[in-house]
């Protein structure tokens, strides 16, 4: 297993609170990593320092070899790491459809030169290969019927669907998913598991942010463990159980996956 | 009658260009402008002090050149996109909404307090003139004829830039546009240069201003501080809302409607004695209701903006499907639904 992404000595403060403090940890390719840990742990400012969103006061962030700390949101998202938000951020007065196409970023077709001038017939093919892609997205996220509708319209857990439904279209080499589960019911949360159980397969890495432990359970390889801006354990999580510091910090009495159910 | 109503499609025509302009930045990029009217304002005043020659005691205009009206509208617009580039590059970089109005509307003042004040440039508060009949020699027009060739050149241009708009307005940039203006975050989120983008629509769209503010130097053959306030914006924001905001078409109507209809529609109402100010009150007032009518029942306007939509009802056809002037194979629709 190779270090897709490893965050090596990250600082943020924000006056005099101090977000991040010396935070390390790696997130293998083709693996699925939770970050968890109590509210104000700094694992949202962590995911921003991450994908750009926020400029580190210190510390490297190399992602597939290549320092992008400091480096703007779209850069990154370029680079084949892209994130998600707290809250659904769909586009929501374009329509389902629309979501899921400009979730692939195509430089040479956004264009202002090519827009005006037309799209030449490769670029015209491209755009029907994405309408069925994107058809074939919607139907497995059970969200074709809507395709047309405006998006802001969906429901939230339709929205996060949406969400995955784009990083499925975008294809990144690391998706970042924060809190993907909140307010998501338990069927829908199922769907939701194997959403993010799929992403590997078809490329892409999986770090995710999550309070819902059962979940992290059941879909995460590696866990890294977050509390005051520092991380405190970095193991599979049926390790952390073991670890004292970890259920002071977070996890106290820990229902397991089956109680959850129940 | 027909001199009057043709100045009032011409009249209409040029407002529809500027708006057309000012629906990119807001309309798409989502960008609550108050310095485009600046930019129409330099329109018309490059293009005067390139064709009218040169400044004859007492006025005084910075060039004086006694160019051909083509090539001076064409030095005129990118003027325009250079001004906005200044402008658009300081105000985008970090600012959004409230903040982002109010750094323009300063440049706007600043811009239209210079034009009064130093004279030297644009001959002050006095202004410029002497464009008469614009290519009208050229054509060997004469003054009976020429209105109504200067109605088909507005005409053409509109239909140019109505083409071109609704060309970007289907395309992948417009399309990415408008992401910006839903969800910025987002947009960067998904590989997006935010600042670059709203950048370039802001200069596209004073560009499209600046053409607008050209066309109508041509048509008033004159042009000074009093001719364009900043508040004239606003009437070019009514027009897009009440037409849809985003839709080219929709423009286009919100004009005739709010410009043409609104302006034509109070020219005959009877005069008050002693109130000579009653019927440009009025459309004021009458201006004001129909925004708040239109915000709170109808805020997606008369012609709301497409969206792509997939027309094949099992949405299992994949190629089959008809390309047709559209981005991603599914055919647009005219419903907003």
């Amino acid at each position: 297993m190779t270090a897709l992404l490893e965050v090596q000595d990250l600082h943020k403060h924000f006056g005099g609170v101090q977000a991040v403090t010396a935070c390390s940890f790696t997130a293998a390719e083709g693996q699925i990593t939770g970050l968890i840990g109590p509210n104000g742990a700094g694992k949202s400012t962590a995911i921003d320092l991450i994908s750009g969103f926020k400029v580190p006061d210190s510390g490297t962030v190399r992602f597939e070899g290549k320092e992008v700390q400091g480096r703007p949101p779209h850069v990154v998202s370029r680079m084949g790491l892209i994130r998600t938000f707290q809250s659904p951020r769909e586009w929501p007065a374009l329509s389902v459809l629309e979501n899921l196409i400009l979730a692939c970023f195509e430089p040479r077709r956004e264009r202002f030169w090519r827009a005006l001038w037309g799209p030449s017939r490769a670029e015209k093919e491209r755009a029907n290969e994405q309408l069925i892609q994107a058809r074939a997205v919607l139907d497995e996220f059970g969200l074709l019927h809507l395709r047309n509708e405006r998006a802001g319209n969906l429901s939230g857990g339709q929205k996060r669907l949406l969400e995955f439904g784009r990083i499925r279209m975008a294809k990144p080499r690391l998706v970042i998913l924060d809190e993907p589960m909140g307010g998501v019911n338990p069927v829908l949360g199922e769907r939701m598991a194997s959403a993010v159980l799929g992403f590997v397969p078809s490329g892409t890495s999986v770090v995710i942010v999550e309070h819902n432990l059962p979940f992290i359970e059941r879909v995460t390889d590696q866990v890294v463990v977050m509390a005051e801006g520092r991380v405190i354990a970095e193991a599979p999580f049926d390790q952390l159980r073991g670890n004292q510091a970890v259920v002071d910090a977070y996890l106290g009495e820990m229902p397991t996956y089956d109680d959850a159910d129940a | 009658m027909i001199d009057y109503l043709v100045s009032v499609l011409t009249e209409g025509s040029i407002f529809a260009i500027m708006a057309l302009g000012l629906n990119i930045i807001w309309g798409w990029s989502g960008d609550f402008d108050l310095a485009f009217y600046g930019y129409v304002a330099l329109g018309a005043y490059m293009t005067l002090v390139l064709t009218i020659g040169p400044a004859t005691s007492p006025t005084t205009y910075i060039l004086g050149l006694s160019l051909p009206f083509p090539i001076a509208v064409a030095i005129a617009v990118i003027s325009s996109m250079l001004l906005a580039l200044i402008v658009g590059a300081i105000a985008l970089r970090h600012l959004r909404g409230i903040y982002f109005s109010i750094v323009t509307l300063g440049a706007v003042y600043v811009l239209y307090t210079f034009a009064g004040q130093f004279v030297p440039l644009f001959n002050g508060y006095n202004g410029l003139s002497g464009l008469f009949d614009p290519m009208g020699d050229f054509f060997n027009l004469d003054f009976t004829s020429y209105p109504f060739f200067y109605l088909g050149l507005c005409v053409a241009v509109l239909l140019v830039v109505l083409f071109l708009v609704t060309r970007l307005s289907g395309s992948r940039f417009g399309l990415a546009l408008r992401s910006l203006r839903e969800d910025e975050r987002a947009a960067a989120a998904f590989g997006r240069g935010i600042y670059v983008m709203k950048l370039k629509a802001y200069v596209i769209g004073a560009g499209i201003g600046g053409l607008g503010g050209a066309l109508f130097a041509g048509y008033l053959s004159a042009f000074n501080p009093s001719a364009w306030s900043p508040v004239e914006t606003i009437v070019l924001y009514a027009a897009i809302l009440v037409g849809g905001r985003g839709s080219n078409r929709g423009v286009v109507l919100g004009v005739a409607v709010m410009v043409m209809g609104l302006q034509e529609a109070t020219r005959y109402l009877p005069e008050i004695a002693n109130q000579p100010s009653f019927a440009p009150a009025l459309r004021l007032i009458l201006t004001g209701v129909i925004l708040v009518l239109f915000i709170r029942f109808r805020p997606q306007g008369l012609l709301p903006e497409r969206r792509l939509r997939d027309k094949d009802p099992a949405g299992t056809g994949g190629a089959a499907v008809a390309v047709e002037g559209s981005v991603a194979g599914a055919t647009l629709d005219t419903g907003a639904a």
